[in-house]
């Protein structure tokens, strides 16, 4: 028989990816103007022309085995200069969801996030529900009554008596630790892939390192074409924000649980309720105040650059986006109803919206766009390993 | 002529460059009835003067020793006088503007060149038209798009039209097809097939003679009045004034593919096949029956290639858009594969392509087939394509999008091919007859190819350009074939689609109702369009050397059983080759004649003594070397003063006597400037500069006869826009004849 | 065949000229109106036609003499066509000629240019050149007289040009006349402009050194603005590395929608244009797709095996100046590599825009959504050459004859 590969188009793929917005993929004429423009592009693997010919062709274990969909940035310069109006920008990201779909563990919660559009009842329902019979079995379905002892920034009662700590913790350690299981799993299936794809040399972390530098800094998206700067600092912004929102979570959890002496050696020691002017709530707030900055500058871009460099928003963006927005909103509100007389009531509700949408967050990071935190590093660190880096 | 006036112009500078007067005196030296001098002929004073003069001195030729006759032709056309009457030297072009005022050189080259002009008129005599009954009818060959297109048209101008088809029905390759390309917005998608409505139109119009089955027995005679016999039920006999071949291509026979799986898997199939499959509304799989999963169309199959058609047929890319759309029309599933090497669809043909990328199911691959395998699933393997280096495709159903071949053989080989064939019996020498016998057989692949029949001595078909496409100037002047009177339109002239095959059906109609009013009026066609002179035969001296009728372009000689030429005056172009080719010199038109050009260089004053101004002939092409010089001299250039300058209408009617005449004048050497030759050729006469070179060759034993050396002859291939270099050519050959010293015939 | 009203043939391009005479020849009584002061168009602006690499004055010498020999031809020139009304049978035209500065006295002796100094931007060379306010369009023009840039003249110095005239052929006070023609049928021959390069910045329209195809064909022309050498507009050097950029403009939804049909031959032409002057020069070609259909393919053939000519199949990305030279960003796409390409001087291949796109002369009855003319014999009116679709010349002249004889025919089909 012949030794010559037998290409094999997948037409349920390419079926599914028109659904993902993947239509134009077939209008492609390969001319590669595309990839000419591109800044992130490797000299010798350059995206996204091959990548859409592979989706035209449903080619889908190339695709996946690909570091290319998750090193563009998705400045979208080639969908304002594609001749075809293909906007190969909008493919690379239906790729990177079909990607995190296929590769999700299980895939059965890939492909609920996936179907956000659709699924979002129970995905925002599910967590709250938990919540409320949580609770419920623990006996804690009552409102706080305020503490007289309390005053000033220490706010009025104590949403550990909503709330115990225990639990909280029990609860978001438990998830944290299944994003962690569900991320790594999924990262490995990729790493295999893009292993599969090209040679590596060199050591994981020695490789890793850099990345996280240029990630830490997003040098990368210095050379992403259009909307920099303000994409640049919008994107580097909520980075910040996540991780600083991370770390004060991570704090209060060293805090509560045998924290609290080397914090007091450190001088930095309080009891619960920690008061507003804590370092830790510092922290929480600038996270928030980076959140909502970063996402305002985004938004701010999305405007200024018009709907060809945006580049479309799918069912599981904007769930993610609003999870997120929840997320914020709810916390802010939380804090502020400690220090507000308002009916205790609102309070409750409030904190316990918040708790279910941030386990929503948790539950569905694995799936959702941010995933990329994992893959695109992945990527940057194959393309330093198999040496495709851009001159 | 025997009163030829002679009129100096002394406008633009002539007058201060040259003393016309004593031109005016030596042209009066030299025989002319009347002189005049004026400042400015082309004005209206100018004219007025000249026509005064002409009555005066009832003069029946004029000289115009002016401007160039390429300037002014209009005013001065107004005098009334046809070519024979009136002959222009470029004084102010050839002489005044590019060489030295008040110069005696410059001064002995005007009273040459206006000498050399006086010779030549008194040579004329008048012109009378070629009159004869002509008929209006125009005879179509081929039933497909472009006959019918032309055969609608060619009535619609109010001419008579028999249409002949050797099929019984109408349509062509067409009359197979549910839809065309489109040829209108909306551009994305096919558009209904115009055939079904062009056959009815031109089967109901009254001015147009339909005859299906029915083929061409022979054709003789000649533009205006071609005597046709027809072979069908019934065999009729009838004149024409025009013919229009409009016979179509085939498809390339696809057996030759063998490595693209045809004749192995009956799932190969042609683009024709699947035209059939399309009609019928079912596409499957000829092995099974069964509907196929993939569809995969190979482009350029045999178009592209060194084995089989090295040029590109054009239409393949276009029909397989138009039948991607259609399967999908009937076959909502199946998925469709087009592998393309370079996908052509110019104009608004882009957006037909971007349709078919619109499509459900349809995927497009670059890149070149190595072969395809027919052992179990139909598997195409492709290299240099995007998939990969080397990349197999699989598919139920593969379609070959094959090119086309013209219908058309060339008419010359053909002719050769029977002429080998009589020598091959009738030969003298065993030797002779083993060579003929054996071209016979290098040519045998052109038997039976006759469409036409012409009983012209050339061949009994168009002759061809290279991959036997009948034309001769197919980006100038594309309908112009080498058959008076006889057009090709639609595939069999070029590799096209059927858009343009209708346009190209239309536009031979137009050349052929042209041709038809030009016979009228006893004008030549393209490209001395108008030109009513023609070639007179002085037969009693005729050798029967047949060079005449074999080398005239246009196929215009035919041959009487002895060999003699018989002139169809109105299939001549009128650019003398025949007359440059005559040993005998017995060729000659009104206005044009080998004895006038030797009058002109007889009319040379070549300075006898050895230390004397050497003198060079210079026979130039009007079409291309003259509008150079002129355009040199317009830019200011200069070159030697010892050229005289003899414009003439193609170098191919260079007769080797004006070369030996010269040359026995004293005439230091002779240069000729023609057209471009070969493959890319640039002679409006096609041959003319090629048989002048070939001429030349034979010159050879002439010059020896003179103890002269070769190099005093020279030609010279130049282009219309060769002006810079036009100068340096004369003055390098006049510095290679000083190098060679005088012509030693001078004096005697 | 039966005079009738005479046909009206709009633009003098080879399409124009074709049809005119094609049906003038015949018989037909012809009115051929041009914008220019010389016929021609854009052919007569090209170095040579593919695939013969002929010098298209060779032809337009032969249809010029046709011209001159057919009494049925009127051509009009520096004029156009203001108002147009459908009647019974046919159109009534209202031309705007002149003003004529010039006039047919005209001997193209030179003394007139002589006299002037004003300078102005030479249109025939595509404002690549200076040239007197009063001189011969170009060296072959027909008709074969002067015409004069009134405007960019002071007074006293056209005093002083018309003065140098001996034959009365400048008039001053000349001014633009209209004249009313009623004829049968009209043949839309306007032709195309080239895409501007200004629209395409990112392929380094603007830059010195990157030119259009058009402007090549000048630069390689004898009677061009270099006198036919192949240099670097910024430096005047000859360039060691040209490089043609294919589909710029064309086939792409952000320019123009479709294939302008001539743009890879015209490359592939010039291309050898570089290697018959610098046989040293790399020259590489970026396409999509070769489009050389027909016989044109030897033209692919010939030029893509000449040595140090390359073809690679890429859009260009980017132009952009570095140093004295250009840097080009493409994706070669068989290779699958992104090269950093540098070149000397850059021409892109832009495509044609039908010139009436955005005429809204009643005449252009019928048009699509690009603008270019269509078919409408009952209303009498039939396009040719690239006023039709984009095409080459071969093309167009095959289609003028063919439109002519619609036309005709339109003409005399009755009311």
């Amino acid at each position: 028989m012949s030794s010559i590969p037998v290409v094999q188009p997948s037409s349920k793929f390419r079926e599914a990816f028109a659904k993902r917005g993947g239509a134009a993929a077939a209008r492609c004429y390969q001319c590669a103007a595309c990839s000419s423009v591109c800044e992130l592009a490797p000299a010798a693997a350059p995206f996204p022309r091959r990548q859409v010919l592979w989706a035209q062709w449903g080619l889908v274990d190339r695709l996946a085995a690909d570091p290319g969909p998750w090193l563009c940035h998705q400045c979208n310069d080639c969908s304002l200069r594609c001749p075809r109006d293909v906007a190969p920008g909008d493919l690379m990201a239906a790729v990177r969801g079909m990607v995190v779909e296929c590769l999700a563990f299980p895939r059965a919660f890939g492909r609920l996030v996936a179907n956000a559009r659709t699924t979002w009842p129970l995905l925002l329902l599910g967590p709250l529900l938990f919540w409320v019979l949580l609770l419920g079995a623990t006996g804690r379905l009552v409102l706080p009554a305020a503490d007289p002892q309390l005053g000033g920034l220490e706010g009025r009662f104590h949403y550990q008596d909503v709330v115990p700590h225990a639990l909280i913790y029990a609860v978001y350690v438990t998830a944290t630790a299944w994003v962690a299981v569900a991320l790594w799993v999924s990262g490995r299936r990729y790493w295999r892939l893009l292993g599969a794809g090209a040679a590596r040399h060199g050591s994981f972390l020695a490789n890793l390192f850099p990345v996280l530098g240029d990630i830490a800094t997003h040098a990368r998206f210095k050379e992403c074409g259009r909307g920099v700067p303000r994409r640049r600092w919008g994107h580097f912004l909520l980075m910040w924000g996540f991780v600083g929102a991370a770390a004060t979570s991570g704090f209060a959890i060293l805090y509560l649980y045998g924290g609290t002496p080397i914090f007091d050696w450190l001088g930095l020691g309080h009891g619960y309720p920690l008061p507003l002017d804590h370092w830790v709530k510092w922290l929480g707030n600038l996270s928030a105040v980076l959140l909502v900055l970063g996402g305002t500058l985004l938004y701010a871009n999305r405007l200024a650059v018009g709907d060809r460099l945006v580049g479309a928003t799918t069912g599981s963006d904007r769930f993610l986006l609003y999870t997120v927005i929840g997320v914020v909103v709810t916390g802010v509100l939380t804090e502020a109803f400690r220090f507000v007389a308002l009916p205790m009531a609102a309070a409750w509700l409030v904190y316990v919206l918040h708790l279910g949408i941030v386990l929503t967050l948790f539950l569905t990071l694995p799936y959702s766009k941010l995933a990329h935190v994992v893959y695109r590093t992945l990527a940057m660190v194959h393309e330093r390993m198999s040496g495709l880096t851009t001159g | 002529m025997d009163r030829v006036g002679v009129i100096l112009c002394g406008g633009c500078g002539i007058g201060d460059a040259v003393d016309l007067d004593a031109v005016a005196a030596a042209a009066a030296a030299a025989g002319a009835a009347a002189t005049l001098v004026h400042p400015c002929c082309c004005a209206a004073d100018g004219l007025e003067a000249i026509r005064a003069a002409v009555a005066a001195h009832a003069l029946d030729g004029i000289v115009v020793a002016a401007c160039s006759e390429r300037a002014k032709r209009q005013e001065l056309a107004s005098l009334g006088f046809d070519p024979a009457g009136m002959w222009r030297v470029a004084l102010r072009e050839h002489c005044a503007w590019s060489h030295p005022a008040g110069d005696e050189d410059t001064r002995m080259l005007a009273e040459d060149l206006v000498r050399m002009g006086l010779a030549r008129m008194r040579g004329c005599r008048p012109i009378v038209p070629v009159a004869a009954a002509v008929s209006d009818t125009v005879l179509v060959v081929g039933g497909g798009r472009a006959g019918l297109e032309a055969a609608r048209v060619a009535a619609g101008l109010g001419h008579p039209v028999v249409l002949v088809e050797k099929g019984e029905a109408l349509g062509g390759r067409l009359a197979a097809q549910r839809s065309v390309v489109p040829e209108e917005p909306p551009y994305d998608r096919p558009h209904p097939n115009p055939i079904p409505g062009l056959i009815a139109e031109v089967t109901s119009c009254s001015d147009i003679t339909v005859l299906p089955s029915t083929t061409i027995g022979a054709i003789t005679g000649q533009p205006g009045r071609f005597a046709v016999r027809l072979d069908g039920p019934p065999a009729t006999e009838l004149t024409v004034g025009a013919i229009i071949q409009a016979t179509g291509a085939r498809p390339y026979d696809a057996h030759a593919l063998g490595h693209l799986g045809y004749g192995a898997s009956p799932d190969v199939i042609t683009s024709e096949q699947l035209e059939v499959m399309l009609l019928a509304g079912a596409v499957v799989c000829p092995s099974s029956g069964a509907q196929p999963g993939r569809v995969l169309f190979i482009q350029c199959a045999g178009s592209r290639d060194d084995q089989h058609l090295r040029y590109c047929s054009s239409e393949c890319c276009a029909t397989t858009l138009r039948q991607a759309h259609e399967l999908r029309a009937i076959d909502p599933k199946s998925e469709i594969v087009i592998v393309y090497r370079d996908l052509r669809a110019p104009g608004q043909l882009e957006h037909l392509f971007a349709g078919v990328q619109d499509m459900a199911g349809a995927m497009m691959a670059r890149g070149d087939v190595d072969r395809v395998r027919v052992d179990g699933r139909l598997s195409v393997e492709l290299s240099n394509s995007l998939l990969g280096e080397h990349a197999a495709v699989e598919a139920d159903l593969v379609v070959l999008a094959v090119g086309m071949v013209p219908t058309a053989a060339d008419g010359e080989l053909i002719r050769r091919l029977h002429d080998a064939r009589h020598q091959a019996e009738h030969a003298e020498s065993a030797q002779a007859r083993a060579d003929a016998g054996r071209l016979a057989g290098e040519l045998s692949r052109h038997q039976g190819t006759e469409i036409l029949n012409l009983g012209y001595r050339q061949g009994p078909d168009l002759p061809a350009l290279r991959y036997s496409f009948p034309d001769s100037h197919f980006i100038c002047f594309p309908y112009e074939t080498r058959r008076t009177g006889i057009y090709a339109a639609g595939t069999v002239r070029a590799p096209m689609g059927s858009a343009q095959a209708a346009e190209d059906g239309a536009g031979a109609a137009m050349k052929a109702v042209q041709c038809i009013e030009m016979a009228k009026r006893g004008e030549a066609v393209h490209p001395r369009a108008g030109d009513c002179a023609w070639p007179e035969f002085f037969l009693q001296r005729c050798t029967q050397c047949k060079r005449c009728t074999e080398e005239c372009p246009f196929g215009t000689l035919d041959e009487d059983a002895k060999g003699t030429p018989e002139l169809r005056e109105l299939r001549c172009r009128r650019c003398g080759i025949c007359m440059g080719s005559c040993p005998e010199r017995i060729i000659s038109f009104q206005d044009y004649s080998v004895q006038m050009v030797a009058d002109m260089i007889k009319a040379i004053e070549v300075p006898e003594d050895l230390e004397g101004k050497p003198r060079i002939l210079a026979l130039m092409c009007e079409n291309d070397a003259v509008p150079a010089l002129d355009a040199a001299a317009a830019n200011g250039a200069t070159w030697n003063p010892w050229v005289r300058v003899i414009p003439i209408r193609c170098l191919g009617s260079t007769n080797v006597i004006w070369i030996a005449e010269a040359l026995s004048r004293g005439v230091d050497g002779v240069i000729l400037i023609g057209c471009k030759y070969g493959d890319d050729y640039q002679c409006h006469f096609i041959r003319g500069s090629e048989l002048a070179s070939t001429r030349l060759d034979n010159v050879g034993e002439t010059l020896q006869r003179l103890a002269l050396e070769p190099e005093r002859i020279k030609l010279v291939e130049l282009s219309h826009d060769e002006f810079d270099r036009i100068p340096l050519v004369l003055d390098e050959f006049a510095a290679s004849l000083e190098a060679l010293g005088p012509n030693p015939m001078k004096g005697f | 065949m039966k005079a009738g009203r005479p046909l009206l043939v709009l633009g003098a391009g080879i399409a124009g000229i074709t049809a005119a005479l094609e049906a003038a020849e015949a018989g037909a009584e012809v009115v051929l109106v041009e914008r220019e002061p010389s016929i021609g168009g854009r052919v007569v602006r090209s170095r040579s036609y593919f695939p013969k690499m002929c010098p298209p004055s060779c032809g337009m010498e032969i249809n010029i003499r046709r011209l001159e020999a057919n009494q049925r031809v009127r051509v009009i020139t520096s004029a156009r066509v203001t108002a147009a009304e459908p009647t019974a049978g046919g159109w009534q035209v209202t031309l705007t000629v002149g003003p004529a500065f010039v006039n047919r006295r005209c001997t193209a002796c030179g003394d007139c240019e002589a006299a002037c100094v004003t300078k102005v931007l030479d249109p025939f060379n595509l404002g690549m050149k200076q040239v007197k306010a009063i001189r011969l369009p170009h060296l072959h023009a027909w008709p074969r007289r002067f015409t004069f840039d009134r405007a960019a003249c002071p007074d006293d110095e056209a005093r002083a040009i018309a003065a140098a005239c001996r034959y009365g052929a400048i008039d001053l006070d000349a001014t633009a006349t209209t004249e009313s023609l009623e004829v049968g049928a009209v043949v839309i021959a306007t032709g195309w402009t080239p895409y501007p390069l200004d629209r395409l910045p990112e392929l380094g329209g603007g830059l010195p050194d990157v030119i259009a195809n058009v402007e090549m064909e000048r630069l390689a022309a004898p009677d061009g603005p270099t006198a036919g050498r192949i240099v670097r507009p910024s430096d005047g050097q000859p360039p060691a590395r040209v490089a043609f950029v294919q589909c710029a403009g064309s086939r792409d939804v952000n320019h123009l929608p479709y294939c302008s049909g001539v743009c890879c031959l015209a490359s592939l032409k010039q291309a050898s244009y570089v290697k018959d002057q610098l046989p040293g020069a790399e020259v590489t070609i970026y396409y999509i797709d070769r489009r050389t259909p027909g016989r044109n393919e030897d033209v692919l053939l010939q030029v893509a095996a000449m040595e140090g000519v390359r073809l690679v199949k890429g859009k260009v990305g980017r132009t952009e100046q570095r140093n004295r030279a250009l840097a080009l960003r493409v994706e070669d796409v068989e290779a699958g590599r992104v090269i950093d390409a540098e070149a000397d001087l850059v021409v892109l291949a832009t495509g044609m825009v039908p010139s009436g796109a955005d005429d809204d002369l009643a005449l252009f009855t019928r048009k699509d959504e690009d603008g270019f003319s269509l078919d409408d014999p009952a209303g009498r009116v039939v396009a040719a050459g690239v006023a039709r679709r984009p095409e080459d010349v071969a093309s167009s002249v095959r289609d003028a004859t063919g439109a002519a004889a619609r036309a005709l025919a339109a003409a005399r089909a009755r009311p």
